[in-house]
């Protein structure tokens, strides 16, 4: 891609144009939610403000805000991804990708409507209900339909056949994506509960964390090349995959409490991946732009490695359940972990276009100020669990936090604005105006 | 081009600029109605008055570049300059009617011609590198000015004088600029924008923007929530010049079309706003960013964007934008305002439609492939979604039922958890925990995973009814210390009155041996011995007096309903507590009240309050109620 200055529209091939369209996509659902967050954080302190709102009340925004990260921000960039491992972003299908983005966007703001307006089916980041539910099925299957008609098309270019049958593997399981959503949004299914707290058992949570491992043991594949001689370590690390799969299978899912040792015990076995991760990533080639970024992901894979664990201990759990504290944690995974995954990934494919997330202001505020939010709400967490009334009938303490929270959010919203901004230059055509200096004849 | 500037370059050009908006927003449009007011001029001669002012305007907007008497820029401003100042001069003294005609008719004039003027050969005054940056900060600056607080709250003679001063002002700055006749460079912009189609843009946004002015101004409710108080005015003042900066930045990246369209919705929403004066703050977070991001292209369009081969051409395309839409637009808005007191949401609807049409039909055209592709699968998804509506044939629900559905619409779920954990201080805290079996016969449960309020799974067994839809309506004046908003606008239909029959159905089979063994609880003896009255008097004036002082909020609201209206119990008579003896028994009797309520009353309990807490309560009361006791 050919380096741009604000004023001058990037020139990107195909495949950076399609990137660039997800990651545009991807960014504007961020900043959205993300003023969303910094709208519902000023609520909590002036909880006057929601009588300007009318009937879109607090509740109604948080809908707005988690379901807008996880199927906005989270789920956009990935499309992207996939867009490359399909060879959707080449030649003749390339012009669609843009289409399809709009597709899944116009699913989201529908979704926005819809939770505003009031519709939910009562369950966290599956709000999906009636229309919304059904349109937003649509548009998974839509881009389903999109990577398949580009499989089949670039069929005739070279491929192994492993690689071949894993990405026909990979369009079955990603068949099944819509459906599941769509069947998992029904108010009739829930998972299994920890009699203890309400939350989820130790054994689905090893289980989704699971799928969260074999993703990251996936993507490298998608999006760059081994280096050579670097096997073992492959090896070891999908072997370890299967073992836990195998111990996940076994625990079985029933109503387990967290103070039974085989759940706190199976779920620790995650902790083999804080070594692992970082070294199974340095067997692949990287471009030299992703240094930032692949560093702090797995970072925040470390860190959410451990406190998932370290919440999720009898005593522990007890304490922070239900308190700002499990928030914290919650940031580390959104946050931290897959924010960073996600702009990693994005940088990746974007090549020397990922100069809009590499800006070192942008970066560090994003950083320093989800630290400091996860340390603010861990506090808080820390003392609510001492004494509910703390956010109950919030005293002095609890809002001097809340309004350090509210800070980090504004900065985080920021930061993300500024990778929008960017981004637009990579996406946007010729300006409608500009101003320049001509000679002309006077009257 | 302009020359032979020193310091920061196209200061002049900014000033100029922030003169005009200044003159024009805190005089011609504020301080002169003042003065005509205070001079007791209303009714038709009124209207012609500020006739006079519009025809003025009109006149000399479309005059100024006809003019060849004084070709210099320079010497045409200044004289605008001088009639603007001497009127606002002029109208400081106890004016006539036909006195006040010939001044408001030189504000008109005065204005057309330093508008069209400095909009026309802004070049000459603005720097060469980024003229536009001038057009924002003299706009954003004038807005900020005008929303000063010392200026905003001042009287119409300091307005009047300011203005007057500032003219005087804005002619020094033309007697630093080096003399010249006409420029040797000009912009030649690209723009697709046709002449016609900005002067209606233009024309809607004035409009909008003047009936929005007019009704906030004359409207008491909408004035306190948009213009009143110094922290109010100063976020205004930072919205209006942070927006006049957004403008710039959006104008040579994003093109006219973005910058007026964004203008129109911020406006419009404010517009929509303000059809509900409880909205009015929300409406003043919108206003003052529609009206910068207008008011700068107001000015950068005919100076900078226009599309003109020669500067008389130029000159020419100001004059009719300033006449148009300017005061023609103008005079419209407050029309409406003064004949509807509301700008209808049609006009608003007219307005987007000459503004975004064009510039919607374009895009849908330009991006057909995108529309057409999401069209279909909307509309496959329709009648995806109407088939599977059809298979799952509608059913009755119970009122509970239809409470629980909005309970979840609500997004309750997201301060109240609806789980008790078992064998934890939750059991006392909330009440008895369920079974798994029992909450599998939920779909979905509810169990949540915050609290930002206390846990629900209970609350139909420590609350009644009544309390329930008080607190809905008013949280903080039935529980001092909430943060919930007001769930009011449920009891414009049904859903109010549903959800709180859901809530009171919550609640299990153990609650009858949790309440006994409630009768057991005491604080701990270190909380006794840390009471504090003076702090029990404070949490009783924040959490009790409501109901049980003579002027108590939620008593006064509610007095009917109550199945026994709630003592004042600083006089009694005290229906649950032992009579007049030892004071033990007495002070255990109000903490176990004060947490866990009466059950069967709408007396409710406050268990997140600490035991210290509850002790203090119950020694001041105690204390209050052995001396109301020894008087009877």
């Amino acid at each position: 891609m050919k380096s741009n200055t604000l004023d001058e529209p990037a020139s990107l091939t195909n495949e950076e144009r399609a990137a660039a369209n997800a990651a545009w996509h991807g960014l504007f659902w961020l900043v959205l939610a993300n003023a969303v967050g910094v709208l519902i954080a000023l609520l909590l302190i002036f909880p006057a403000l929601n009588r300007q709102l009318g009937e879109w009340t607090y509740g109604r925004w948080i809908m707005v805000h988690m379901n807008l990260e996880l199927y906005g921000w989270t789920s956009i960039p990935m499309a992207g991804f996939l867009f490359k491992v399909y060879g959707a972003d080449r030649e003749p299908m390339a012009r669609w990708a843009r289409t399809v983005l709009w597709v899944w966007s116009a699913a989201l703001g529908v979704g926005v409507f819809s939770w505003l307006s009031g519709h939910s089916s009562g369950k966290l980041f599956l709000d999906w209900s009636g229309y919304a539910r059904v349109l937003f099925s649509a548009a998974m299957l839509t881009l389903w339909l999109y990577l398949s008609i580009s499989f089949f098309k670039n069929r005739s270019e070279k491929c192994s056949t492993a690689s071949w049958a894993g990405k026909l593997a990979g369009l079955l399981v990603l068949l099944a994506v819509p459906f599941l959503i769509y069947v998992a949004a029904d108010p009739g299914i829930y998972p299994a509960v920890n009699p203890d707290t309400g939350g989820p058992t130790g054994a689905s949570q090893l289980e989704s964390s699971l799928v969260i491992v074999a993703i990251l043991l996936m993507l490298p594949y998608g999006l760059t090349l081994r280096k050579a001689g670097s096997s073992r370590i492959i090896a070891v690390s999908w072997l370890v995959l299967v073992a836990e799969s195998l111990i996940c299978a076994a625990l079985g899912r029933a109503d387990i409490s967290h103070l039974h040792p085989l759940q706190y015990v199976s779920l620790g076995s995650l902790l083999a991946w804080l070594p692992l991760m970082p070294a199974y990533y340095a067997t692949f080639e990287w471009h030299a732009a992703t240094r930032r970024w692949r560093q702090a992901f797995l970072w925040w894979w470390g860190a959410l490695l451990i406190t998932g664990w370290v919440f999720f201990l009898p005593g522990v759990l007890d304490h922070f359940k239900f308190t700002d504290g499990l928030v914290g944690h919650s940031f580390v995974a959104m946050a931290g972990f897959t924010s960073s995954l996600i702009i990693f990934v994005m940088v990746q494919l974007l090549g020397e276009g990922g100069w809009i997330f590499n800006r070192t202001r942008s970066f560090y505020a994003w950083q320093f100020c989800v630290i400091a939010y996860i340390l603010l709400m861990t506090a808080a967490g820390w003392r609510e669990g001492f004494d509910p009334a703390f956010t109950i009938a919030p005293g002095m303490a609890r809002n001097a936090l809340y309004v350090l929270r509210l800070v980090a959010g504004a900065l985080m919203l920021l930061a993300s604005l500024d990778w929008l901004v960017d981004a637009s230059t990579l996406v946007r055509e010729p300006v409608a105006v500009q101003i320049d200096v001509a000679l002309e004849k006077t009257a | 081009m302009s020359r032979g500037r020193r310091g920061l370059p196209g200061w002049q050009g900014a000033s100029l600029v922030a003169i005009t908006y200044v003159y024009f927003l805190i005089f011609a449009q504020f301080a002169f109605l003042a003065r005509l007011a205070a001079l007791g001029l209303a009714g038709a001669h009124l209207k012609t008055v500020m006739g006079a002012m519009a025809f003025g305007g009109v006149l000399f907007s479309l005059l100024a570049p006809r003019v060849s008497l004084w070709p210099s820029p320079n010497l045409r401003l200044r004289i605008g300059l001088a009639v603007s100042g001497a009127a606002a001069f002029l109208s400081l003294l106890p004016l006539g009617t036909a006195a006040a005609i010939v001044v408001s008719f030189m504000i008109g004039a005065g204005l057309g011609v330093v508008t069209v003027t400095v909009a026309t050969h802004l070049r000459l005054w603005a720097a060469d590198r980024n003229p536009l940056l001038m057009v924002g900060v003299g706009t954003g600056v004038g807005y900020l000015i005008c929303n000063l607080p010392a200026l905003f709250t001042a009287s119409a003679f300091v307005q009047a004088l300011v203005a007057g001063v500032l003219c005087m002002a804005g002619i020094g700055i033309t007697l630093l600029s080096a003399t010249a006749t006409v420029e040797d460079a000009e912009a030649r912009p690209h723009s697709d924008f046709g002449f016609v189609r900005v002067l209606a843009c233009f024309a809607a946004l004035v409009w909008l923007d003047s009936a929005a002015f007019f009704i906030i101004q004359n409207t008491p409710a909408l004035k306190a929530g948009t213009w009143v108080g110094t922290v109010h005015l100063v976020v205004n003042g930072l919205l209006h010049f942070a927006a006049a900066l957004a403008a710039v930045w959006l104008l040579p990246r994003r093109g006219l079309a973005i910058v007026l369209s964004a203008a129109f919705v911020a406006l419009g929403a404010a517009c929509l706003l303000l059809l509900h004066p409880e909205r009015a703050a929300l409406a003043s977070c919108f206003y003052p960013i529609g009206v910068s991001l207008y008011s700068v292209a107001l000015v950068a369009y005919p100076s900078l964007l226009a599309p003109a081969s020669i500067v008389a051409e130029r000159g020419r395309m100001a004059g009719w934008i300033y006449a148009i839409a300017g005061w023609a637009g103008s005079a419209m808005g407050i029309g409406m305002g003064q004949n509807l007191g509301y700008v209808p949401p049609v006009f608003v609807l007219a307005a987007g439609a000459v503004v975004l049409l064009p510039w919607l039909v374009k895009f849908v055209l330009h991006r057909k492939r995108e529309f057409a592709m999401t069209a279909a699968v909307l509309l496959l998804a329709f009648y995806a979604n109407r088939a599977l509506t059809k298979v799952d044939a509608p059913v009755q629900l119970s009122q509970v039922e239809r409470g629980r559905h909005v309970y979840i619409s609500e997004g309750c779920i997201h301060c109240h958890s609806q789980y008790v954990r078992p064998n934890s201080a939750d059991v006392q805290m909330w009440g008895p925990a369920e079974t798994i079996d029992e909450l599998r016969l939920q779909h979905p449960p509810l169990i949540g995973n915050r609290r930002q309020g206390p846990d629900l799974s209970q609350v139909g067994g420590r609350r009644s009814p009544l309390w329930l839809k008080a607190h809905f309506y008013n949280p903080p004046e039935v529980s001092g210390a909430s943060i919930m908003p007001s769930y009011g606008f449920l009891f414009q239909d049904q859903r109010g009155d549903d959800l709180v029959a859901y809530l009171a159905s919550l609640h299990g089979v153990g609650t009858k041996q949790h309440v006994a063994g409630e009768r057991l609880w005491q604080p701990s003896t270190g909380a006794v011995q840390s009471a504090d009255a003076a702090l029990g008097e404070r949490l009783y004036r924040r959490d009790c007096a409501t109901c049980h002082a003579a002027d108590g909020r939620t008593r006064l609201s509610w007095q009917a309903k109550f199945k026994r209206l709630p003592p004042d119990l600083l006089v009694g008579p005290y229906f649950y507590l032992p009579p007049l003896g030892p004071d033990a028994p007495r002070l255990m009797r109000i903490a176990q009240i004060t947490r866990f309520g009466v059950p069967g009353t709408d007396m409710s309990g406050h268990e997140y309050l600490s035991d210290v807490e509850i002790a203090s309560i119950s020694q001041w009361l105690s204390q209050q109620i052995a001396r109301s006791l020894q008087k009877q």
